[in-house]
């Protein structure tokens, strides 16, 4: 437990990626809402009161290169993923629009006894 | 038709499609731990109309069926991102083997292959002590022990390539025989799908093929095409018809150059197998690229350190006074091929490492001297030993890295399009907008995020640079 006055270990940069991709692999948008604000007070931060800090960011910055490629990977497929389910959206917007699939249920019922 | 039964008729039958309705959501209920369960909604089919009066009235509805929701295009991008994350994970295992195969091991005693680094340094550094002292015995002694630790454990490294190379071959021969398992099942449900679509709806059937579709597309690379009546045909990515409709094609096995090749109607398509996807791509492709590439780099290396030392060896005079005839160190090789796996010492007498310059006695060390220099010289394809093992190696974690960073971002992928899955197609609460919207916010955020590590990672490295030059 973290006893009072005990300086709080800030994050790495590279948990911060790592926790970014686990996030967008699960969908938590609440979490990835809340790392793009921790994001933004980082970003607020720069650049650091000291040289030893800037020195240490970027050592940072270079250990989390790695975690970075994999984020900007699933980054990617996501976008992918998510112009799939957008075509399905239409598709399926389409579908209700135009009556279903011809020749099941309501709609051929329908163009049988000439209501639409 | 009476209006008082006809109504009657109308409340009865709307009541018996709820009571159908109910045993739909039972069934929901029931199969909600099934894998593979795909989530079915009733069908209503609006009955004649009733004449009143010459009014026309609607008649109520009837349950015909079940239709399950199952998207085809989602489960195809499923199966898509399955295939990739299953052939990087199988690549990566066998990449991992390779990697540890050439990480040093601390705990150990014994030398082994993760120490060929440290072998050609001590090898070239015996060489120079010998330089210092070319006649002690002790030092001519440490240059032959320090050779045959080298040539030990590079031979024992390409051994170990062969053995991994000959289990995976195994491994991909096991997958024919699944695939073949399942694509005569897959031909079998199609035709009971067939035969019952399409007045009826085979739910646990289509589940069923889903389910074998999706076991088939972690093994190899398929396309699936639907065809009439709700059938299935299957080829490989490269286009080789495995199902057609209610017939399927055998993959089947033969050996070509000592490893298993794999045919479909006589047509061997093994590499494109190996580039399709699937665990057995990721096999074939560790079996037929990165072992092999593995294995030539070794064989270079060992190629190269054996032709020049001995070719130096045989340029100088030996303890015994033989003049650039003093014989090999090691076992010269006939062709790069092979070589790593053949290097050994062949020679057993210490007194006849050539130290001495041709006519220069037999206490000189000029000779000696030109053979340390091997070590600092471009002796492997325009690089010294070490560097071009240490670029090896180099390469070798830049290849396993990048097939972890594929395989973390496929299998991202797919829990995302499992969870989409889920919600759309499996017994949920959640609605289709509900989760499209959650991927949308996720997806935004996390660009967010992305753009401002970005910034931040690249101040910070630019702030390393100011930091570093000031």
């Amino acid at each position: 437990m973290e006893q009072i006055g005990e300086r709080r270990r800030h994050p790495q940069m590279k948990e911060l990626v790592i926790e970014a991709s686990r996030a967008l692999a699960l969908l938590d948008a609440d979490r990835l809402e809340e790392l793009a604000l921790s994001c933004q007070a980082l970003n607020r931060a720069l650049p650091p009161a000291t040289r030893e800090e800037g020195t240490v960011l970027a050592a940072e910055a270079r250990d989390a290169a790695g975690e970075m490629a994999v984020f900007a990977k699933v980054l990617e497929a996501t976008r992918a993923n998510l112009n799939v389910m957008s075509r399905l959206r239409e598709l399926r917007a389409g579908r209700l629009e135009y009556g279903g699939q011809p020749g099941r249920g309501w709609s051929g019922t329908e163009s049988g006894h000439g209501d639409n | 038709m009476g209006t008082i039964s006809s109504a009657f008729s109308m409340m009865s039958q709307a009541l018996d499609a709820d009571q159908a309705a109910l045993n739909i959501v039972a069934n929901n209920v029931a199969n909600a731990n099934t894998t593979g369960y795909t989530e079915e909604t009733p069908n209503w089919q609006e009955n004649q109309p009733i004449v009143i009066d010459g009014v026309s009235y609607g008649s109520g509805v009837t349950e015909t069926g079940l239709t399950s929701v199952r998207d085809s295009v989602l489960v195809a991008r499923l199966d898509q991102q399955q295939q990739l994350a299953s052939a990087s994970a199988s690549r990566l295992t066998a990449l991992n083997t390779i990697q540890a195969l050439f990480t040093p091991d601390s705990g150990s005693s014994s030398s082994t292959a993760g120490d060929i680094g440290s072998d050609i340094t001590s090898f070239f550094s015996s060489l120079s002590s010998l330089e210092a002292n070319p006649t002690v015995s002790s030092d001519r002694q440490a240059v032959l022990s320090a050779a045959k630790t080298l040539a030990g454990d590079i031979s024992n490294a390409a051994g170990s390539l062969n053995s991994q190379r000959s289990a995976l071959d195994q491994e991909a021969a096991g997958v024919a025989s699944q695939v073949n398992s399942l694509t005569t099942t897959i031909a079998q449900l199609n035709q009971q799908i067939q035969s019952s679509s399409p007045n009826g709806d085979a739910g646990t059937l289509e589940d069923q093929r889903d389910e074998d579709v999706s076991q088939l597309s972690q093994l190899i690379g398929i396309n699936q095409v639907t065809t009439e009546n709700n059938g299935l045909s299957i080829t490989t990515t490269s286009g080789q018809l495995l199902v057609s409709e209610g017939a399927s094609y055998q993959l089947t096995t033969g050996t070509v150059d000592g490893v298993t090749d794999f045919f479909v109607g006589g047509t061997d398509i093994t590499s494109q197998l190996a580039s399709g996807g699937g665990s057995l791509g990721g096999y074939l492709t560790a079996r037929d690229v990165d072992i092999p590439g593995a294995l030539s780099s070794l064989d270079q290396l060992a190629y190269s350190i054996s032709t020049s030392v001995n070719a130096q060896n045989n340029a100088g005079t030996d303890l015994d006074g033989d003049n650039g005839n003093a014989g090999n160190i090691f076992s010269e090789p006939t062709e790069v091929a092979g070589s790593a796996a053949s290097m050994s010492v062949v020679m057993t007498d210490p007194n006849h490492i050539a130290t001495a310059g041709l006519g220069d006695g037999t206490g000189n060390n000029s000779n000696a001297t030109a053979m340390a220099d091997l070590g600092n010289q471009s002796i492997v394809n325009g690089e010294t030993a070490s560097n071009f093992y240490s670029n090896f190696v180099s390469a070798l974690g830049s290849t396993v890295s990048g097939v972890q960073t594929e395989n973390t971002a496929q299998n991202a992928s797919v829990t995302q399009l499992q969870t989409q899955n889920s919600a759309l197609s499996g017994v949920n609460l959640n609605d289709e907008a509900s989760s499209m919207t959650t991927l949308e916010r996720s997806y935004q955020a996390a660009s967010q995020v992305f753009t401002m590590l970005n910034t931040i990672m690249a101040s910070a490295l630019n702030l390393g640079d100011q930091t570093a030059v000031s």
